[in-house]
């Protein structure tokens, strides 16, 4: 805009206000030197005096070190001062003249930072939201809850699922053998193997509870059924755990063994709690089936219930087996044993 | 003394301005501000018998919509590319800055800092993740704000190649 298009006594006053707002200094530089040949502005309001002319504009502005000679025009926006004031730096190449223009925005920036802040708190809120995610329903899936593709809601689904346990068998003497930092070093350890081949065949880590963990297979998509999914994170889980054990054996820490229990069926799956505390759970009858397989599980070994069994294109591996289960009776079941324990 | 102008780079949050502050004054805030524009120190450091003037140019951290300005990289002679080890996003930023780094003023030495190594437990950096960062040949460390770890080793590396290319 200029006096042209807007009448003059309004131009003058925009610009007047301006420029005092921007509280400009100016530097003029010999063509295609640093030799300041005059200056001019509110100095002051940048450094202690005014710059004197013949000196070098690089001897008394850091931030122009590497910047001069000009060879063509630049701006260094936003530059903080030692004061905390942000100035912007104009270098205009003219024709005959090189030109140095600093003009204060502190004001401006300080009003953006509080923008800037709560943007940047945020875009840090949702990455460790997003890890935390991760760490129950994986990268994939968590990914795709970020970017709106997916939804976990409270609609109490109903899904056929495999539920899984896993815990590790005589724990509590362990627990009560050993200090208590001890018992979390090896729980931490235990979990850093055990999780992630649930995570990889698409299980949903649904509570994690000391030694135990309870994962369902089914409800995050998979091209596999359910069923072998759980079986496979079964099966690698014992894999997981014998190679922790070969490294304790080599540290001369007691070994762990785990029993698994996995049973399917129809569940409804939701949110569970109150308005402050919600937790995704599945319900249904055959989740406490697994459990009490799993609680009948040997070292090493899987336990599957009919439903398992059926639903697997090669179930040959597992031996029939009838058990007493508590709160359920005389049950059908079959058994698989895998190495977990050194010398097994 | 030999002077050298180097730029710290990298997208929003991952510690750049707590580098240069541990490095400089051997100091650590748990408190998060983020940097406007950019803010400079400067350190000597001493290479053998050369003394070198750090110029230390920590700019604000790259956003999608808030691109670091070209010019601020004017006149590097090397270049910092930081990467919270925390969040693996932030190595396609690191990516893309690296990339405009090339092609507004060439290659310069620069070395990827891996930061927040404290953080272990949060670690979300894959070996594909680093592989890709290892085609650029560059120099890289895992480095911790908070502890110290391998920060005063990475510039002293830096300026290593700065005067010895």
């Amino acid at each position: 805009m200029t006096d042209e298009t807007l009448p003059l006594p309004l131009y003058q006053h925009i610009a007047t206000h301006t420029i005092q707002q921007l509280e400009p200094a100016w530097l003029q530089l010999e063509k295609g030197s640093e030799r300041i040949i005059q200056t001019g502005g509110a100095w002051q309001h940048y450094c202690q005096k005014v710059p004197p002319t013949g000196q070098q504009a690089t001897g008394l502005f850091d931030i122009l070190f590497g910047m001069l000679p000009m060879s063509e025009s630049f701006e260094l926006p936003q530059v903080q001062l030692q004061d905390g004031k942000y100035t912007d730096i104009l270098a205009l190449c003219d024709i005959n003249d090189d030109w140095l223009l600093f003009c204060d925005v502190t004001q401006n920036t300080l009003q953006l930072q509080q923008y800037q802040q709560i943007s940047n708190d945020f875009i840090l809120l949702k990455a460790q939201m997003q890890q935390t995610l991760h760490r129950y329903v994986g990268h994939e899936v968590s990914e795709r809850i970020a970017q709106g593709e997916m939804q976990l809601d409270a609609a109490g689904e109903r899904k056929t699922i495999a539920t899984l346990f896993v815990d590790i068998r005589s724990f509590t003497p362990f627990n009560e053998r050993h200090d208590a930092q001890m018992v979390m070093q090896t729980l931490n350890d235990y979990m850093n193997a055990m999780l992630p081949p649930i995570l990889q065949h698409h299980g949903m880590v649904d509570k994690i509870m000391g030694d135990g963990v309870m994962a369902v297979f089914g409800v995050l998509p998979s091209e596999n059924h359910c069923c072998l999914d759980a079986l496979h994170a079964a099966k690698q889980i014992i894999q997981a755990i014998y190679t922790l054990n070969q490294h304790r054996l080599s540290s001369g820490l007691e070994q762990l063994g785990i029993g698994v229990g996995i049973a399917s069926g129809e569940a409804v799956l939701g949110i569970l709690g109150s308005h402050e505390r919600r937790t995704f759970t599945a319900v249904g009858r055959h989740v406490n089936l697994a459990a009490r397989l799993e609680s009948n599980a040997r070292v090493g070994e899987i336990l599957i219930d009919e439903a398992m069994h059926q639903a697997l294109a090669q179930p040959d591996a597992f031996t029939p087996v009838t058990l007493t289960l508590k709160g359920i009776g005389q049950t059908n079941i079959f058994s698989q044993t895998q190495p977990c324990i050194h010398g097994i | 003394m030999i002077q050298k102008k180097i730029c710290i780079l990298g997208a929003a949050g991952v510690g750049k301005t707590s580098l240069t502050a541990q490095f400089v004054y051997s100091k650590f805030s748990e408190k998060y501000l983020s940097t406007m524009g950019v803010k400079i120190d400067k350190k000597v450091v001493k290479i053998d018998n050369t003394s070198v003037n750090l110029m230390i140019w920590d700019i604000h951290g790259e956003e999608k919509y808030k691109k670091i300005t070209s010019s601020y990289v004017r006149g590097s002679a090397g270049i910092f590319t930081v990467i919270d080890g925390t969040r693996s996003e932030t190595i396609q930023t690191a990516h893309g800055i690296l990339e405009r780094v090339h092609s507004d003023i060439g290659k310069i030495p620069n070395i990827f800092l891996l930061n927040k190594s404290d953080l272990s437990d949060a670690w979300d950096i894959n070996e594909q993740a680093l592989a890709a960062l290892k085609k650029y040949g560059d120099p890289m460390y895992t480095t911790s704000a908070k502890t110290g770890e391998h920060v005063d080793l990475s510039f002293q590396q830096l300026t290593k190649m700065l005067i010895n290319p």
